[in-house]
């Protein structure tokens, strides 16, 4: 172990300094949550409000159907995760145990798939969603994640470093492919499962471009929607959006914090897509 | 293993199913849409897919709008200066973060926090932060600028235009044309830098120690290291972390959407947000248009990858 200079004591009170600026806009966010509605512009101006006015949040929660935003982002972002894990675990395991006719060229597409940007997905999605009157509907937010090139690649990579021999000793007792999966292969693949399932819920929570398209009743939006249109209306009742911001913004990160060891692990995983 | 020959379909079928129906089917009727005049009040049909050509109008259309023009050159600043600065902080907070120090990984939380707020929330924040008269961005700007000033004419030094300026009135951010599309890198910076820097944070903690102990053995300062160990064994991360960067910086829409909505004057209109205007965002909406659009953007991204990885070949030090 090297010994500790002054220079590493500079450079961590420096990235320190860094760290907490990071913070400044979050804390500005709850101090505006508490200020007095109307007052904003007042000078001179506090940083910190004099009385806290936890009204706003009732408040808030009473103009937007907040209750229900959440909800539809949690059953979007565990709809998609499930999807997400169901398939994608499958078809990794497909891919890494079974040899099948057109194995090569499904690989290939999906490899290809992953250099295809969302964007260009947004347009045709629309029109065969409006077509078959999905739009406005949880179908359409969540069955397009029935496929993901990504949880495929990762859960076959899982798979393929798995030993063998469990399953084929099971195979040998009698067991059937669908069983030795469920009862052996899978369990045993509950870290990448973990991984991923963090890595696609956090993706469903945050995800907008398509939520926004697909959605146009207030009551079908997820959150970061509901929040971007309120935005639109209310853009002048800062200490609501504040508010609003705040209950958005500190669920997940509280869970951030919890689980930030397979969100790491997932991000750096993720890297590897693109 | 015999029987794994039997049900390989039962199991990519769920996968199957969705690749068609939701990637390859979508993927093919993209590029089909942009070459026509598609109408979205009428049914999906081969009929009125095949009626609704119209050869190569809107990808000649391009060439002559303005708008796209400006889209595109908004893009190219957008991504020139927030992709640099992204990756150059990143690293250097990345190189800082990498030793073991007491509260170390508190603070690697903290460069954390923005990555896991979505990018609307970001946005809207922004907005708030970045709020010329009583945000804390433009509050320490003028606290910056009048202790500038007070400075300057204690020494009897004359006080330039700038700092006068900083010190009453500062940026105008997301209402001044100018200040628009910086105000929007600040945004987007601060919510990236995290997530580049675990990238950082894991090529790091790859290299091999022994390296750093052969080159101080061969009395090499830490900028050497830095130089001749560090930068060469990490520029295959360099070069990917660089890469996903430049897609994602192309591709940027949510903080666009939230913070200007593309104003003012078009002035941080880019490609993605364009698109979505031209389909979403007014009447009628021109899906024709807006997929040949996509197809521009795909282009620029696939032509982006290629020159990279061309460029890997020469630059970047393969691992053996």
């Amino acid at each position: 172990m090297k010994k500790t200079t002054i220079w590493d004591v500079l450079v961590i009170a420096l990235l320190l300094a860094g760290g907490l600026t990071m913070l400044v806009p979050f804390l500005w966010m709850v101090s505006t949550s508490l200020k007095e509605p109307g007052t904003l512009f007042d000078l001179p101006i506090r940083l910190w409000p004099e009385k806290l006015h936890w009204e706003n949040y009732k408040q808030v929660l009473t103009i937007v159907p907040f209750g229900r935003w959440y909800l539809n982002s949690l059953i979007i972002a565990l709809g998609l995760t499930f999807l997400n894990l169901t398939s994608g675990a499958m078809g990794g395991y497909a891919f890494a145990r079974f040899q099948w006719k057109g194995k090569d060229v499904m690989f290939l597409l999906s490899l290809i798939t992953l250099m295809i940007p969302a964007h260009v997905l947004i347009i045709p999605l629309f029109v065969i969603m409006s077509s078959v009157g999905w739009i406005d509907t949880y179908y359409a937010l969540i069955l397009p994640g029935l496929f993901d090139a990504f949880a495929i690649f990762l859960m076959r990579q899982h798979f393929i470093q798995m030993p063998k021999e469990l399953e084929e000793a099971a195979l040998i007792d009698g067991a059937g492919p669908w069983q030795i999966y469920w009862k052996i292969a899978l369990p045993l693949a509950a870290p990448a499962l973990a991984t991923l399932g963090t890595f696609t819920f956090l993706g469903g929570w945050n995800s907008f471009l398509w939520p926004l398209v697909a959605t146009n009743s207030i009551e079908m939006r997820p959150l970061t929607v509901g929040l971007a249109v309120f935005n639109t209306n209310f853009s002048t009742e800062w200490t609501l959006l504040m508010a609003g911001l705040s209950l958005a913004t500190i669920p997940p990160i509280l869970v951030f914090l919890l689980a930030q060891r397979w969100f790491i692990r997932g991000l750096t995983l993720g890297s590897l897509k693109g | 293993m015999n029987a794994f020959r039997r049900f390989p379909w039962l199991f990519i079928l769920p996968s199957l199913v969705g690749f068609l129906a939701f990637n390859a089917g979508p993927i093919l009727l993209s590029l089909w849409i942009s070459f026509t005049h598609w109408d979205v009040f009428q049914p999906l049909t081969l009929e009125n897919l095949i009626q609704s050509w119209a050869g190569l109008d809107n990808y000649r259309r391009m060439l002559a709008d303005p708008v796209l023009k400006k889209a595109f050159f908004n893009t190219l600043y957008y991504v020139v200066v927030a992709v640099p600065l992204e990756i150059t902080l990143a690293l250097a907070i990345a190189l800082g973060l990498n030793r073991n120090f007491p509260g170390v990984r508190l603070i690697r939380t903290l460069y954390l926090l923005p990555t896991v707020t979505s990018v609307v929330a970001v946005g809207l924040l922004w907005r708030w932060v970045l709020n010329p008269y009583v945000g804390p961005v433009n509050l320490f700007l003028r606290w910056l600028g009048a202790k500038i000033e007070a400075l300057l004419s204690f020494l009897h030094l004359p006080v330039p235009a700038t700092v006068h300026w900083l010190a009453t009135q500062g940026p105008g951010w997301l209402q001044d044309p100018a200040w628009a599309m910086p105000g929007i890198i600040v945004a987007s910076v601060w919510a990236g830098l995290g997530f580049r820097m675990l990238i950082f944070l894991a090529g790091l903690q790859n290299i091999d120690p022994t390296y750093y102990e052969a080159a101080e053995l061969d009395g090499a300062n830490s900028w050497q290291k830095f130089l001749h160990v560090t930068l060469p064994l990490l520029s295959p991360t360099v070069f990917l972390n660089t890469l996903l960067a430049l897609i994602a910086g192309f591709q940027v829409f949510g903080l666009i959407y939230v913070m200007t909505g593309g104003g003012p004057l078009d002035a941080t209109n880019v490609l993605l947000f364009y698109l979505y205007q031209k389909a979403f965002g007014e009447f009628p909406p021109d899906m024709g248009y807006a997929s040949a659009i996509a197809w521009l953007l795909f282009l620029i991204l696939f032509g982006l990858t290629v020159i990279q990885w061309q460029l890997r070949k020469r630059w970047v030090l393969e691992e053996a």
